[in-house]
């Protein structure tokens, strides 16, 4: 019993000599630095890709000591205020996005505009414009969306159909590459008895996701930013939004989704239809691709962008990216820290993210992907919604409620025009 | 308070000489109320006076909460809610329990401890537990509609969580299997503290199970029958795990509650301010009807001891 007891102890000891002996030999002129960085990587194989890449970050820069630590996103939010205005704060620290995460923290001057070092990295071109709009705030916190770039992300989210191979190959059918196609492929799913869509509103939130796909065939994404950020020219009030709503009360009538969608819930009724192939697709996250993958394996299932009415375009789908890497307003190493998030928001961390079955924001080395696999298809997605710049938003962020008016519209307790005029009156109201 | 300083004076301190001293006694607790009741309370009605985010500086608005309050909807369809959970939360449970208990005190079966613990167990189980387990009961798939399609009732079957219609009423009934066990021990207690010779006499009296119930049960059944409805009213009006757990809400509003109605306005809108308005005029409510009711029992009291 006394080993394994004393066991850590020596390993620390043995750790502190051997990273003091460099420090108290006179032969290393170099500056020693230490790097303190905050990140969100709570899960084993999250600690797992940031300690390669810190080792590595270590290895090429002698001298440099990256001093970690990892915070639940609810504490991040709520200590970085505090934190970043001490000179012992966080050099590089992860953020949360909106008003109450990075905007607080531009309002009080706590971090560093990010412009100069995009355009020297091309962090530009890592994702799409809209998504580092996420990442941007008015240098005075007020307005999101738009003045400086505060963050960089490497992680990513996005929505779309999921579907399986096997009922397309029995019915032989192909994938939608428009809207018209989308439905006509339904038609030819409900005359062999099978439901197209799998779905469940119990939980409100998943509406959100059948109501913004068809939102994005008829909406711009100006339109859409204009009312996600609240800019001058937001509203609800537009006729893509009636379309919208009215394709989707039709979708409905026609019965292209499960039936009692009203009753079932995501991680059990809805997950569980799916899997069970009550239903032939399923309109949601890549969150949930490692969850098919474990159930049915990788080629099972696939996944397709969301069709706009025009071939080869997608439609704007619900999507976004993780939380984002900023600068310290008052580091003694802006540089180093840049170079820093250089590397963790680069493509050798969406490498090593991608190893461990989490979805990169940044582009891929397409040799790391099978075809033909649920994976690739996944990253397809994203990668052709990322370059049409047509990853949109989660609405709730801006209409908190907005699940509980597309169940009232799902339900027919309201009409379309109503709908459009509910959600005007909260946007306005709240 | 003398008796309990007379009982100090084995140690030969002089209690009146020192009358702080009782106040000492109660201060780790009153400090403790002070902290975590009296001073929440003060800055909610602070708050309420406010236009606050949660994290920048809260600005004085006066009573413009409350205005927005009377002329808001959405509360008042919330606190509509409420009311109509009250007939299931506090009216079905006292009126189920009233009638276990009168099958139950009637004469002694064998196992009766195992019935009693199990028909308590409901009041036991968390509320998310019991939340999880009554959506897989209704779901469309579930238990529930597998029995109506089994015996023939097929139209009958639908997602009764979902539904417009029945989703209110399927909540509400969950809530009756929760607080029913409440009652029924409350009950049972009162009922065994009730003579038995009162029940020898009312049936030597020729009285069946409903005349004891009506002349004797109900009459000896007043303080609990007050506890209950007290106890359960208050839970109505403040219900929000089980309700969020079964519905979120939903769907569309049907099922909203005045407690997720306060979440989402200071929590998901940042409208501390707003929040705390409602927060506050709930606590009045319940505070008013558990004192009007309290007083009116006092009254009563009152009377039959004068007679």
């Amino acid at each position: 019993m006394k080993l394994p007891r004393l066991l850590p102890i020596l390993l620390v000891v043995a750790l502190v000599s051997a990273g003091a002996l460099p420090l108290s030999s006179p032969a290393v002129a170099q500056e020693q630095i230490t790097l303190v960085v905050w990140d969100n990587w709570t899960r084993d194989a999250e600690q797992e890709m940031i300690e390669i890449l810190n080792d590595e970050f270590e290895a090429a820069h002698p001298g440099v000591t990256i001093k970690r630590a990892t915070y639940a996103t609810d504490d991040l939010t709520n200590i970085l205020p505090l934190e970043l205005s001490s000179d012992s704060g966080p050099d590089v620290t992860m953020i949360n996005q909106g008003y109450s995460g990075m905007g607080a923290l531009v309002e009080a001057g706590l971090l560093l505009p990010l412009n100069d070092y995009a355009d020297k990295y091309g962090w530009w071109d890592r994702y799409a414009m809209g998504l580092h709009s996420r990442n941007s705030f008015s240098a005075d916190g007020k307005q999101f969306g738009v003045g400086n770039l505060y963050g960089v992300s490497n992680t990513a989210e996005v929505v779309g159909v999921y579907y399986h191979r096997s009922i397309f190959e029995e019915q032989g059918l192909e994938i939608p590459k428009t809207l018209a196609e989308m439905e006509a492929l339904m038609d030819k799913l409900l005359e062999a008895g099978i439901t197209p869509i799998v779905f469940g509103s119990l939980d409100g939130w998943p509406a959100i996701h059948e109501f913004s796909v068809l939102q994005g065939v008829y909406i711009t994404l100006e339109e859409l930013d204009a009312f996600m950020y609240r800019l001058e020219n937001g509203t609800f009030d537009t006729e893509a939004n009636l379309k919208a709503a009215q394709k989707l009360v039709e979708w409905v009538d026609k019965g292209y989704f499960s039936p009692g969608f009203a009753g079932m819930d995501y991680d059990g009724a809805t997950f569980g239809a799916f899997l069970n192939q009550e239903g032939a697709m399923w309109i949601t996250g890549n969150w949930m691709t490692g969850s098919i993958i474990e159930e049915l394996g990788d080629e099972a299932v696939g996944f397709f962008a969301f069709p706009s009415e025009q071939e080869g375009v997608p439609a704007i789908v619900p999507g976004g990216v993780g939380l984002a890497y900023g600068i310290r307003a008052g580091t003694k190493y802006p540089d180093l820290a840049a170079e820093y998030i250089d590397l963790v928001t680069g493509p050798r961390a969406a490498e090593l993210l991608f190893e461990r079955g989490f979805f990169p924001a940044t582009a891929l080395d397409p040799a790391l992907l099978t075809p033909g696999t649920l994976t690739a298809d996944v990253f397809d997605v994203w990668q052709a919604v990322n370059k049409a710049n047509a990853v949109g938003h989660w609405l709730d962020w801006t209409a908190p409620n907005i699940a509980a008016n597309i169940q009232e519209l799902m339900g027919k307790q309201v009409t379309p025009e109503e709908f459009v005029a509910d959600v005007e009156a909260e946007y306005r109201g709240g | 308070m003398k008796t309990l300083l007379r009982g100090d004076a084995v140690s030969a301190r002089r209690p009146y000489e020192r009358p702080y001293q009782a106040y000492l006694y109660i201060l780790p607790g009153f400090v403790i109320y002070l902290v975590f009741v009296l001073w929440p309370i003060v800055s909610t009605v602070r708050y309420s006076l406010t236009e606050w985010t949660g994290f920048t500086t809260p600005r004085y608005v006066g009573l413009a909460n409350y205005e927005r309050l009377a002329k808001d909807e959405f509360f008042w369809n919330a606190l509509g809610n409420n009311a109509f959970f009250v007939l299931f939360y506090t009216i079905l449970p006292i009126l189920v329990a009233l009638l276990l208990t009168s099958l139950m005190t009637r004469r002694h079966l064998r196992g009766m401890t195992i019935f009693r613990v199990g028909l308590f167990v409901p009041q036991v189980m968390s509320a998310v537990v019991v939340g999880i387990i009554w959506r897989w009961m209704f779901d469309y798939r579930g238990p529930l509609n597998s029995f109506l399609r089994e015996i023939g009732l097929t139209e009958l079957a639908r997602p009764w969580l979902g539904d417009f219609t029945w989703a209110p009423y399927a909540a509400g009934l969950v809530g009756t299997w929760v607080e029913y066990g409440l009652c029924m021990v409350l009950f049972i207690a009162g009922v065994q503290s009730i003579s038995d010779e009162l029940y020898d006499a009312a049936r030597v009296d020729g009285a069946n199970l409903w005349h004891e119930f009506r002349h004797v049960t109900l009459p000896g059944l007043q303080q609990q029958l007050l506890v209950a409805f007290v106890v359960t009213f208050i839970a109505a009006l403040r219900v929000f795990d089980l309700v969020f757990v079964l519905t979120r809400g939903g769907p569309g509003r049907e099922t909203q509650v005045v407690s997720m109605l306060i979440y989402e306005r200071a929590f998901e809108y940042h409208e501390v301010g707003y929040g705390a308005a409602m927060a506050l005029v709930m606590t009045v409510l319940i505070v008013s009807v558990s004192a009007i009711t309290f007083y009116v029992q006092s009254r009563r009291e009152e009377r039959e001891n004068a007679r």
